[in-house]
């Protein structure tokens, strides 16, 4: 009950400080930045809570969004030059694509944790060295130009209804969540896998294909970020991934969804995103070193998780 | 007749030897076939020193990998060691007042505390605030790599004592690097403590099942903390000698270490729900490991694919000994 409470309270009251230490804080514009900075981040969210749910996690995700990028980036670059005049199908088709990678990862993963019973830690560990490798080999190691110009004018500079673009996709990302997670057969046998699996076997729930669409879910949610991700950037990255998923991780767990499974909704990963989001964009106007950050970084998501425990009790 | 006792002759010599050692052999006898400069003795002690490295991480790992936990911390710890160390050394060094000796022990006390400090607070927050070790590590990790970034300002730092790169970096007994020595003893030691010692038992006790450790009188809570402490020590201690190796304190040492030595435990039949774990197949699994990468070093495999490879071999491996084991238990049913 305090625990619902507590993180929108305790997420007011950094703005208040951070808007006492640097009036700017509170303009219209910064508010602005940290929606369209934190929608990346609550998608990533998502993605994890699918994986969270049933007990696992996605090591994998920073560099299959490496992967996911330079790829469809790759498709859509060399489509355009073979097709000058239809930029707009040689996106779409490297959309597609994107998405089929993640489709693909998820699958993998799915399977070696599912059917063969590897951790989900080492099986999204190997899926991290490949995606990687992957990501590196097809792109040399340099970003990948030549995008066509309709992505980024498509998902970054339009919006819907007044909604910048990044921001209406993740309210769409969330809300599909939303519905599969309450709404959904699968959503009630996700939550029933993960709080019980031997239960849910014993209740005649098909367990193993359960944890195969969790970490379905979970890449193809990481490949719409990705998405976003490359037309905000204009190229496919190599490096895109980076730190993604430690921060979607963390933004997850801060926000309410539990690591021992069972437990997570949408509006946790909201809550998680826009923390994590406001403390490093509020850190850098008050001109906190980025080294500094880190250190911040780890002494919050200690805390955030313990607060989260004590709510348990 | 003949060949059925054959099968089950081969089949025991399996189960008593395990299935890593073979492993191990099969790749010594394929990388050496296929690549002639696999066996020479300057590639073998390249081995010998990059498996020590790994072990020293991994045996720490192995230990709170048995109490049921995790550590993510240990990259960056070795980092951190790395700065904090190579910051004392320079700087107690720099008026030339204090003996070299006496510069280099303190360097040494300087790079372990800070792993112990590292792994104190692991273990406090895995067990008094029951966090989970996941968060907790991530977290530390975090705050570790901050802390020597922040004091080494992100550069690295030179001006270390000629005699530390000299013994613990270069000098060689019998032809083998400090690090094999320094690994070769630690396993040995971590072996009878947790063979022959009654605080190797209460790890095992308490990764089994926590609550009923506690219940049958184990202080669970000093055996829990200590394995997270021993953890950050060798990372700490990895750390120096690392930086010995290079010449310089650097805040990027390291960063492959935590995956590597989860993936070496795994490897090694850790299980990752606690309980279980040898550190004589942790450091079979830590060789595995470092002869991949070498063999695809030598015949000069992209080091973009080799990645790929390494994911595979891990998924492999893990895979094979979780099918083992679902095959032992329908035997037993």
């Amino acid at each position: 009950m305090i625990g619902s409470s507590i993180m929108p309270l305790i997420i007011a009251s950094l703005a208040l400080i951070f808007g006492t230490l640097e009036p700017r804080f509170f303009s219209l514009q910064n508010f602005g930045n940290i929606l369209i900075q934190s929608s990346f981040l609550i998608v990533l969210a998502v993605a994890q809570m699918f994986a969270l749910i049933v007990r696992g996690f996605d090591l994998s995700m920073g560099q299959v969004i490496s992967m996911i990028s330079v790829a469809s980036a790759l498709t859509m670059a060399h489509l355009v030059s073979v097709m000058p005049d239809a930029p707009v199908m040689a996106v779409m088709i490297g959309l597609f694509f994107g998405l089929s990678i993640g489709l693909v990862a998820g699958l993998i993963n799915g399977f070696n944790i599912a059917i063969l019973g590897v951790h989900p830690f080492v099986a999204t560990l190997g899926m991290l060295g490949i995606s990687q490798g992957i990501a590196s080999t097809i792109s040399g190691g340099f970003p990948v130009f030549g995008v066509p110009d309709v992505l980024a004018k498509t998902f970054l500079h339009s919006d819907f209804l007044g909604v910048p673009i990044p921001i209406a996709m993740t309210i769409l990302v969330c809300a599909v969540a939303a519905i599969v997670l309450n709404r959904s057969v699968f959503g009630r046998m996700l939550y029933l896998v993960g709080s019980n699996p031997r239960a849910a076997d014993a209740a005649g729930i098909p367990t193993k294909r359960v944890l195969v669409g969790a970490f379905v879910s979970c890449s193809l949610v990481t490949a719409i970020a990705a998405l976003m991700l490359t037309a905000r950037t204009g190229s496919g990255e190599p490096l895109m991934g980076g730190g993604l998923m430690l921060q979607a991780i963390a933004a997850a767990v801060i926000g309410g969804v539990s690591l021992r499974g069972g437990e997570g909704k949408v509006m946790h990963c909201v809550i998680g995103g826009v923390f994590i989001t406001m403390l490093s964009n509020g850190m850098n106007m008050v001109r906190v070193e980025g080294y500094f950050q880190m250190i911040v970084l780890g002494v919050v998501v200690i805390t955030g998780v313990f607060i989260d425990r004590l709510r348990h009790r | 007749m003949k060949f059925d006792g054959l099968i089950r002759r081969s089949n025991n010599l399996l189960r008593r030897v395990g299935f890593l050692p073979l492993m191990v052999l099969l790749a010594v006898v394929l990388f050496s076939l296929a690549e002639p400069r696999f066996l020479r003795q300057a590639n073998l002690i390249n081995v010998m020193r990059g498996t020590g490295f790994l072990v020293l991480v991994a045996c720490g790992q192995m230990l709170v990998l048995i109490v049921g936990g995790f550590d993510l911390s240990v990259g960056a710890v070795v980092a951190l060691s790395s700065v904090v160390s190579a910051l004392t050394m320079v700087g107690l060094g720099a008026d030339g007042a204090m003996a070299v000796w006496m510069v280099i022990a303190l360097g040494f006390a300087a790079g372990i505390s800070a792993g112990l400090a590292v792994g104190l607070i692991n273990g406090l927050c895995v067990n008094y605030l029951k966090v989970s070790p996941f968060m907790v590590t991530l977290g530390t990790m975090s705050i570790a790599a901050g802390v020597a970034l922040y004091v080494s300002a992100g550069a690295p730092i030179y001006g270390l004592p000629e005699e530390f790169t000299q013994i613990f970096g270069r000098y060689r007994f019998f032809d083998l690097p400090l690090v094999v020595y320094a690994a070769a003893a630690m396993v040995a030691v971590l072996w009878v403590v947790m063979n022959k010692t009654v605080f190797g038992l209460y790890v095992y006790a308490i990764g089994g099942d926590p609550a009923a450790a506690r219940n049958s009188g184990i202080s669970a809570s000093a055996v829990l903390i200590s394995c997270y402490v021993l953890c950050g020590m060798l990372a700490g201690l990895t750390g120096l000698l690392l930086t010995a190796r290079i010449g310089s304190g650097e805040a990027t040492l390291g960063s492959a270490l935590m995956l590597e030595s989860i993936a070496a435990s795994v490897i090694g039949g850790v299980s990752l729900r606690g309980g279980v774990g040898r550190v004589g197949n942790v450091v079979l699994g830590a060789f595995v490991l470092v002869l991949v990468s070498n063999a695809m070093n030598l015949m000069r495999v992209d080091s973009k694919i080799q990645t790929v490879v390494v994911g595979i071999v891990l998924i492999a491996a893990v895979a094979v000994d979780a099918w083992r084991q679902r095959v032992r238990q329908r035997k037993v049913a």
